[in-house]
Order: structure tokens, then C-alpha cells, then sequence
């Protein structure tokens, strides 16, 4: 455990998938736009046979479809810095070619990266030859190696799997949508934008670079849904006389509110503090109501980023609506109904809480 | 205690600069003097300067990804955490870099 915990994989994850939003947000409302106004994703632009729609849905595509190569090389880069890049981009391309697609990217990025760390740390070449090592040994080396690996071993079972899995999903049935979209839900409701948070978006993030973009579509919901809940239960509440929230709480809710309608969860997080048990349920029975609405009507928005704004880039806005309101509607009764009442008197506190304690495993000292 | 801190989570959009925040509160009330770097998906923010390194008793990595300009704490104490810890245990963080500052 302890090996495999200092080869850090999830970082190396976690560092190739913050390169790889910008590019999947910015691709994804391109092909969003241009297919809402009729154009197609092309592989070539012939000269005088395109629409403004084909460049803005091609443009997309061509982003979009060269997700697995972003992830290897992210990955690589994050294992075996500046010299990772080159061989983590062949493999990546690779991967793309043999039809391994994203999974094979992250698989061909972690080879590359411990190929180049391999190569640097057992290859030794005499003084003269240094110049070689990054030009030519490295990214040579790395990327037959890896590259025939790939090819030749890994790749067709990757693309077998990723078939099944795809076909799998496609398949599910109502109610195994219902279960699905709930648990995906449920698991990024419960610690607001935290470790397990990004794990599900790690997961559902390879399924839209398959083509299926129902599960992320169901992440965010829940991410954009959860602060406006919060935020609604203090209507709700004081509409019984009710009072849930501290002023302190009440300020914090106004910045993370419109927060949340941008996709971010995190402004939530020290009201969640303050009570956690009724925070988590809260999310938690609301993100299950939410995904699972989403995955049912099949909301699937191409932008796996932006809240709001990932609405008019689904094939079915009304739906998204649809599951935003059910999340926030249930998020925000149950808060109302199990929250304590702050009586008057205690409405100026500032609760003091005692902080989690921290766990030794999360501390590295050099 | 003088501390030098990088902030940088995946998204690179909120628990980099919640982490900040607590990170430099929670220092201030502990009577140190802090300045966190943000490593966010826009770029450096608040940058730390040679000056501010060179005279750190220790050095706060609140990170979940691989930062850059890492080379500049080389010879430092480094307590290295995710966010997430900087984000709910501030306090008790900068209790641990304390006593890491006292054993060396």
C-alpha cells in the first residue's frame, strides 16, 4: 500500500484532468453552438462547402477528440515533468488510433510517464551525448516502447472494454437509470466539490469523452443545484416561522448562491461544517431526487462545466430545468425540515467549531 | 514564524482560494506571518516572491496537483497536504507545522 500510495496515481490523474476542463468547456460549447444552429462536425473543412455552424461544430470535435491525447500527456507531464510531454503526446495519439480512447489515454499516459522516470533514472550516456538524452533518446525510446504496447497488448482489450462498458450503459433501462443517476448523484452530493467528488468526475468525464453524456450531465446538476437548495430553504423555512440559518450563515449563502448557479459548490461548504449530519442528508437525498431525474429524461449536456449555462448545450434544455428544480425543491425541504430553529437570541453567534482532526496520511513532510 | 504557502486544486476555481483564506486566517490568529501563492486553472495569482522564500521558517503545500516553480522551496521544510485539509483543519495544520518547525 504504501508503495503504491507514493507513487501518487490520483495526483498524476488530478493534474492531467485540471488541463484537460478548459479544453473540454471551451471545445464543448463550440460543438454545442454549432450543432444547435445545424452545422456538423467535419473531418475536413473543404473550401466553400462549410457553414460558419460546420467550422464553430468541427472545431469542437477536433477538441473534443483529442481528449485521450490531453489526458496522456497530462498525466506524463505530472509524472516526469517537460520530458513526459512529448512521449505522453505519441502514446496518447496512439491510443486514439487503436480506438482505446480516453481510458487508453490514461493508461498510456501513466506509461509513458514511468518510462521516461525509467529511462532517466537506468540510461546513462557519456558527457558528449547529454544533448541526445531529451532530444532524441527519451522521446524516441518512450514512445516505441509505449507506443507498441499500446498497440500491440493493451489496446484492443482497452477498446473491448470501453465497447462493453458504452454499450452497457447505452442499454440501461429506466430503472436501472433511476439507480444509476441517483448513486452518481448522491456520491457528488456528499462532500460538496471534495476527493470523492472529483473520483465520480474522473469517472463520468471518461464516459462523455465516450460519447455518453448523461452521467456528468448528472454531476454538475447536482453541483449547481446544491447551493440554490440551501439557499431556498431559508424561503422555505421562514415561510413556517422557522428560522435555520445564522446571520453569518445568511451572508455566506449570498455569495454562494450565484456561486452555485455557476457550477461552483464549494461556497456552500461552511454552512455544511456548522451542521454536517443535516447537511449531507440534506444533498444527499436531493443530489439522488436530481441525478436520477437527469438521467431519466436524459438532460446530456456536451459542457461538463457551468452550471446554467450548460443548459442550452444539452439536447434536452427542459429536462436539465427539470432536474435543477427537483434537486433544489427536495434539497431545500429537507433542510428546512430537519434543521434545528436558531432562536433569536443566538441568531448574532458565530458558531466556533472544533475542526476535524487531521488525518496523518494526508501530511507529508520533506 | 514566518510561512510561505501554494495553494492549487484540480478545477483550479474555488478550493484554491478557500484554502488560501484559511490557510492566512488561521495563521494570523496563530501570531505567524503568511503569504500563499494560488495556483489556479487562470495562472499564478499573488505570486511569492525570492525574498519571502529565502526567510520562511517552513513552507504549506495545500495541493492536489502538481504545481510548478516547485525547485524554489528546495533546502526548505515542506509540510505537504491536499486542500481539503487546508480547507477544514486550518488551524490544526498550522498547530503541525509548528511542532515539524520545532522538531528540525
Amino acid at each position: 500500500m504504501e508503495a503504491i500510495k507514493k507513487l501518487n496515481l490520483k495526483g498524476h490523474l488530478l493534474t492531467a484532468i485540471s488541463y484537460l476542463i478548459p479544453i473540454v468547456c471551451g471545445a464543448g460549447f463550440l460543438i454545442a453552438i454549432g450543432m444547435a444552429f445545424g452545422g456538423t462536425s467535419q473531418g475536413t473543412l473543404v473550401q466553400g462547402e462549410f457553414s460558419i455552424w460546420d467550422a464553430l461544430a468541427t472545431m469542437g470535435g477536433a477538441g473534443l477528440g483529442l481528449l485521450p491525447v490531453v489526458i496522456a500527456t497530462g498525466i506524463s507531464y505530472s509524472i516526469a515533468a517537460k520530458p513526459g510531454i512529448a512521449p505522453g503526446f505519441i502514446i496518447g495519439l496512439t491510443a486514439n488510433a487503436i480506438g482505446a480512447g480516453f481510458i487508453g489515454g490514461i493508461l498510456g499516459g501513466y506509461l509513458a510517464g514511468y518510462l521516461v522516470l525509467g529511462i532517466l533514472k537506468h540510461v546513462k550516456v557519456p558527457k558528449w551525448a547529454k544533448g541526445l538524452m531529451p532530444t532524441l533518446i527519451i522521446p524516441f525510446i518512450a514512445s516505441i516502447v509505449g507506443g507498441l504496447v499500446m498497440v500491440y497488448i493493451i489496446g484492443a482489450p482497452i477498446a473491448a472494454l470501453t465497447l462493453l462498458l458504452t454499450n452497457f450503459l447505452d442499454g440501461l433501462g429506466n430503472s436501472s437509470l433511476l439507480i444509476f443517476g441517483g448513486v452518481i448523484g448522491l456520491l457528488s452530493g456528499i462532500d460538496y466539490g471534495g476527493p470523492i467528488n472529483k473520483t465520480v468526475f474522473a469517472f463520468v468525464l471518461t464516459m462523455q469523452a465516450e460519447g455518453l453524456n448523461g452521467p456528468i450531465t448528472a454531476l454538475q446538476l447536482v453541483n449547481t443545484a446544491t447551493p440554490i437548495g440551501f439557499g431556498l430553504a431559508y424561503f422555505i423555512a421562514k415561510m413556517f416561522r422557522k428560522n435555520i440559518y445564522t446571520k453569518v450563515e445568511v451572508e455566506t449563502l449570498k455569495s454562494a448562491v450565484p456561486m452555485g448557479v455557476i457550477n461552483i459548490v464549494e461556497g456552500v461548504i461552511p454552512l455544511v461544517m456548522n451542521d454536517i449530519v443535516r447537511g449531507v442528508v440534506a444533498t444527499a437525498i436531493g443530489g439522488f431526487a436530481g441525478g436520477a431525474t437527469t438521467m431519466i429524461l436524459g438532460a446530456d449536456a456536451t459542457v461538463p462545466f457551468g452550471g446554467v449555462l450548460m443548459i442550452p448545450t444539452m439536447s434536452r434544455p427542459w429536462a436539465g430545468v427539470i432536474a435543477i428544480l427537483v434537486n433544489v425543491l427536495v434539497t431545500a425541504v429537507v433542510l428546512a425540515v430537519i434543521k434545528k430553529n436558531v432562536p433569536e437570541e443566538e441568531m448574532d453567534l458565530i458558531v466556533e467549531k472544533e475542526e476535524e482532526d487531521i488525518s496523518l496520511d494526508d501530511i507529508q513532510i520533506f | 514564524m514566518k510561512i510561505v504557502g501554494v495553494a492549487a486544486c484540480t478545477v483550479g476555481i474555488a478550493h484554491t482560494y478557500i484554502a488560501q483564506e484559511k490557510l492566512e486566517n488561521a495563521a494570523k490568529k496563530a501570531g505567524h506571518k503568511i503569504h500563499v501563492e494560488t495556483q489556479g486553472t487562470i495562472g499564478i495569482e499573488n505570486e511569492l516572491t525570492a525574498e519571502q522564500i529565502s526567510q520562511a521558517d517552513v513552507v504549506i503545500l495545500a495541493v492536489d496537483v502538481k504545481i510548478s516553480g516547485r525547485e524554489r522551496f528546495e533546502g526548505k521544510r515542506i509540510v505537504q497536504v491536499p486542500t481539503e485539509v487546508a480547507v477544514k483543519s486550518p488551524s490544526k495544520l498550522i498547530e503541525k507545522v509548528e511542532e515539524v518547525v520545532v522538531q528540525q
